[in-house]
C-alpha cells in the first residue's frame, strides 16, 4: 500500500500553510508521516503551533532520508510504495498537486480552489541545500503559533468614565465602546471558536489578532456579535501576504482598505448596499469597517501619527466597507468574478483611494457612458503614469441599465475600458515631463480616436468593477489602486463560511 | 460598580535594540547600499559610491537592490549585508 511523506522545516511559511491540508488527508485514512529536517525541540513547536494531526519524525543530522528522495525544496510531499520506491513526489504548495495526491489514494479532494488561500506558494530551500551558518541560530520569532495569550485585563477606578479612559489608553480620535468583559463575552457569542486561536497577525508589527482580540476591537467598533463571522475572514483576508497590508499600512499614498461584501451575508447581517452606500448608511457597514480599521490600527501598530505616514490620508480610514448592490446588476457580481458561486458569500480588500465621482448624465448609450469613464480613468494614480497601477469602478445602477441595454456584458466592458483609456503621446513633450516619463519605453502605443495615445492599464484585470449606489443618479465612482500586483498589494477575495 | 476593560491592543512587549556602534572612519571599510528600487534610487547611491571611494577611502562598496520597495527586504538579502561594516539605505524617489 502507497504512504504519502510530508517533507517540512519549522521556519518555512509554506509548510505552515500546508498543514491544515495535511491534517485533511490524514483525517480522510491517507497513511501520512510528517518528516522534520529540524531538531526534536523546534519540530515539537512546529506541531504545536500549527496543530499538526498526524505523526512527524525527525530525518537524521545529515538529512539522508530528504536525500534518499532528492528533497530540493520543504514541504515536499512524497508518495512512496510499499517497498519504499518514490512514485510521486511534489515541491512546494499546490492545491491541484494535494488533490491529485488524494485521488491516488482514493479519498475526495481536500483543497478547496476557493478557500482564500493562494493555489500555489513556492517553498524553501531543503537544508542539505543551505549554506551552513556558524555557531547556534537564534530562536526563531513566535510568528506562527496557532495559541495566544489572554488578553490583558484593566480594572478602572471608581470614578473614571470608561469612554474618557479609553480615548487616553487607545488613542483613537472616536469614541469607542468600552470593551468590557460581560461585552466581550456576549461578542464571542457570535462564534464557536477557541478565544485564544490567533487568526492572523496583523502587519506591520504583527500583533497576534486572537479572536477574543478581534472581538474587544469589534465591540469598541459597535459590532453585533453576528459579525464575528465576517471578522474572521477579514484578519485572514487582510493578513495575506498578497494583500501585503506592511505596505498598504505604512505608505505615504492614499491606499486604505475597502471592504466589498458579496453573496446572501448582505441580507443576513443587513449590510447596506443602495443609496449612500459609502456613507454612514448602516449599522453593518459603518461598524465592520471601523472594527477592522481598530484591529490595523490597536494590534497592527501603523498609527496615523507614527508608522502610517499617509500624506493626506483618507476619510476611508475612519470606516471603508460597501456591499454590491447584486438586485440592481445584470451581470455577474464580483466574487462570481473571481470564482465563487453566487450561493457564496465573500470579503473582499483592495487597496483603494478615496471615491472620485464621475457623472454622465447626458449619454444615452453605453459607448457614450463608457468613453466618459475612459477620460477619467486615463487620470488614474497620476495622468501619464501608466501600466503599473490598477483601479476599482463602482458602477451606479443607472449607468449599468444604460450599458446593459445596448446588450454589453461585464467583460465587454472591461475590454472596452482596457482599449480606449489612454494617454496621448503629446501629454509626454516638455523638459519636465514629470511621473510616468521615464516609463514610457515599456508602455504600449495604441491609436484612441485617431490619436496615438499609451495604453493606461497593463490589462482588462486591471479595472475592477462592482455595481453599488442607489438607483437614481447617474454619478460612478473610480478608485485608485496602490502599487499594484505581485510587487505591491493585490485583490484578495476570502469565504465567509464560519460560524 | 467597578468596570473592567479588556485590553484590544498588542499586549506584546516590544525590545529596545541599541544601534550599533558608529563608525570611526570610513577608510578602508565595506560600505553596502540598499537600493530600495524606488526610481531615483540608483542615481543617489551611484554617485554616493563614487564620493565614497574617491572621497572617503572606503575599500569596498557592495551594491544590492530590493525586488519591491513595498515589502520588507527577503532574509536571504540581508543576509547578503551582513558582511558590511555599515549599509546605507537610499529610502524614496
Amino acid at each position: 500500500m502507497a504512504r504519502l511523506l510530508a517533507f517540512v522545516q519549522s521556519d518555512c511559511p509554506t509548510c505552515r500553510l500546508i498543514v491544515p491540508y495535511l491534517n485533511a488527508l490524514a483525517k480522510s485514512g491517507v497513511p501520512l508521516k510528517g518528516i522534520s529536517q529540524d531538531s526534536e525541540a523546534r519540530t515539537r513547536e512546529f506541531v504545536a503551533q500549527t496543530g499538526a494531526a498526524f505523526p512527524v519524525e525527525l530525518d537524521d543530522p545529515e538529512w539522508r532520508k530528504s536525500k534518499r528522495f532528492d528533497v530540493v525544496t520543504v514541504p515536499s510531499l512524497v508518495v512512496i510504495d510499499e517497498d519504499g520506491r518514490l512514485l510521486r513526489l511534489e515541491p512546494g504548495f499546490d492545491k491541484k498537486a494535494i488533490n491529485e495526491i488524494a485521488d491516488l489514494f482514493g479519498v475526495p479532494p481536500v483543497a478547496s480552489r476557493y478557500d482564500g488561500y493562494p493555489a500555489s506558494k513556492p517553498g524553501c530551500s531543503s537544508r542539505h541545500l543551505e549554506v551552513p551558518a556558524e555557531g547556534e541560530a537564534a530562536p526563531g520569532l513566535d510568528a506562527f503559533s496557532a495559541g495566544g495569550r489572554p488578553a490583558r485585563e484593566i480594572d478602572l477606578a471608581g470614578d473614571d468614565d470608561p469612554v474618557e479612559y479609553c480615548f487616553r489608553a487607545f488613542h483613537d480620535a472616536l469614541p469607542v465602546v468600552p470593551p468590557t468583559r460581560t461585552r466581550l463575552d456576549r461578542m464571542l457569542l457570535g462564534t464557536t471558536r477557541d478565544p485564544l486561536e490567533v487568526i492572523g497577525r496583523i502587519p506591520p508589527c504583527y500583533g497576534a489578532a486572537t479572536v477574543q482580540k478581534i472581538a474587544a476591537n469589534a465591540v469598541m467598533a459597535g459590532c453585533r456579535p453576528e459579525m464575528m463571522r465576517v471578522l474572521i475572514p477579514l484578519v485572514r483576508a487582510v493578513c495575506d501576504e498578497r494583500f501585503n497590508a506592511h505596505g498598504v499600512q505604512a505608505t505615504t499614498q492614499f491606499a486604505a482598505p475597502l471592504i466589498v461584501i458579496n453573496g446572501p451575508i448582505r441580507r443576513e447581517l443587513s449590510f447596506h448596499s443602495r443609496q449612500n452606500v459609502f456613507s454612514n448608511v448602516a449599522r453593518a457597514n459603518s461598524t465592520l469597517g471601523r472594527a477592522l480599521q481598530l484591529i490595523l490600527l490597536n494590534l497592527g501598530g501603523a498609527r496615523p501619527d507614527g508608522i502610517d505616514m499617509s500624506t493626506l490620508g483618507n476619510a476611508g480610514k475612519f470606516s471603508f466597507c460597501i456591499a454590491e448592490n447584486e438586485e440592481a446588476s445584470p451581470w455577474e457580481p464580483l466574487h462570481v468574478g473571481r470564482g465563487f458561486r453566487p450561493e457564496e458569500s465573500t470579503v473582499s480588500l483592495f487597496a483603494a483611494g478615496s471615491p472620485h465621482g464621475i457623472s454622465e448624465q447626458a449619454a444615452r448609450t453605453a459607448r457614450g457612458v463608457l468613453k466618459t469613464l475612459t477620460y477619467s480613468l486615463a487620470t488614474n494614480w497620476s495622468y501619464r503614469a501608466c501600466r503599473a497601477f490598477e483601479v476599482f469602478l463602482v458602477l451606479s445602477p443607472e449607468h449599468v441599465e444604460t450599458i446593459h441595454r445596448d446588450g454589453w456584458t461585464k467583460q465587454n466592458v472591461r475590454d472596452y475600458l482596457f482599449e480606449n483609456t489612454g494617454v496621448p503621446l503629446r501629454a509626454y513633450e516638455g523638459t519636465d515631463p514629470g511621473e510616468g516619463a521615464a516609463l514610457r519605453h515599456t508602455y504600449r502605443e495604441i491609436v484612441i480616436d485617431g490619436e496615438p495615445c499609451y495604453q493606461k492599464f497593463a490589462s482588462p484585470e486591471s479595472i475592477k468593477i462592482v455595481v453599488a449606489g442607489g438607483t437614481a443618479g447617474k454619478f460612478s465612482a473610480m478608485m485608485q489602486g496602490w502599487a499594484s500586483g505581485a510587487k505591491g498589494s493585490e485583490m484578495v477575495t476570502y469565504p465567509i463560511r464560519e460560524v | 460598580m467597578p468596570v473592567t476593560l479588556v485590553s484590544p491592543m498588542n499586549d506584546a512587549q516590544a525590545r529596545a535594540e541599541t544601534a550599533a556602534a558608529r563608525l570611526d572612519t570610513l577608510a578602508g571599510k565595506t560600505i553596502a547600499l540598499l537600493d530600495i528600487s524606488k526610481p531615483g534610487g540608483s542615481w543617489l547611491l551611484d554617485r554616493l559610491e563614487h564620493v565614497l571611494r574617491e572621497k572617503f577611502g572606503v575599500a569596498r562598496v557592495v551594491r544590492e537592490a530590493k525586488p519591491t520597495y513595498t515589502k520588507p527586504a527577503p532574509a536571504a538579502l540581508l543576509e547578503k549585508l551582513r558582511g558590511a561594516d555599515a549599509v546605507i539605505e537610499a529610502l524614496a524617489d
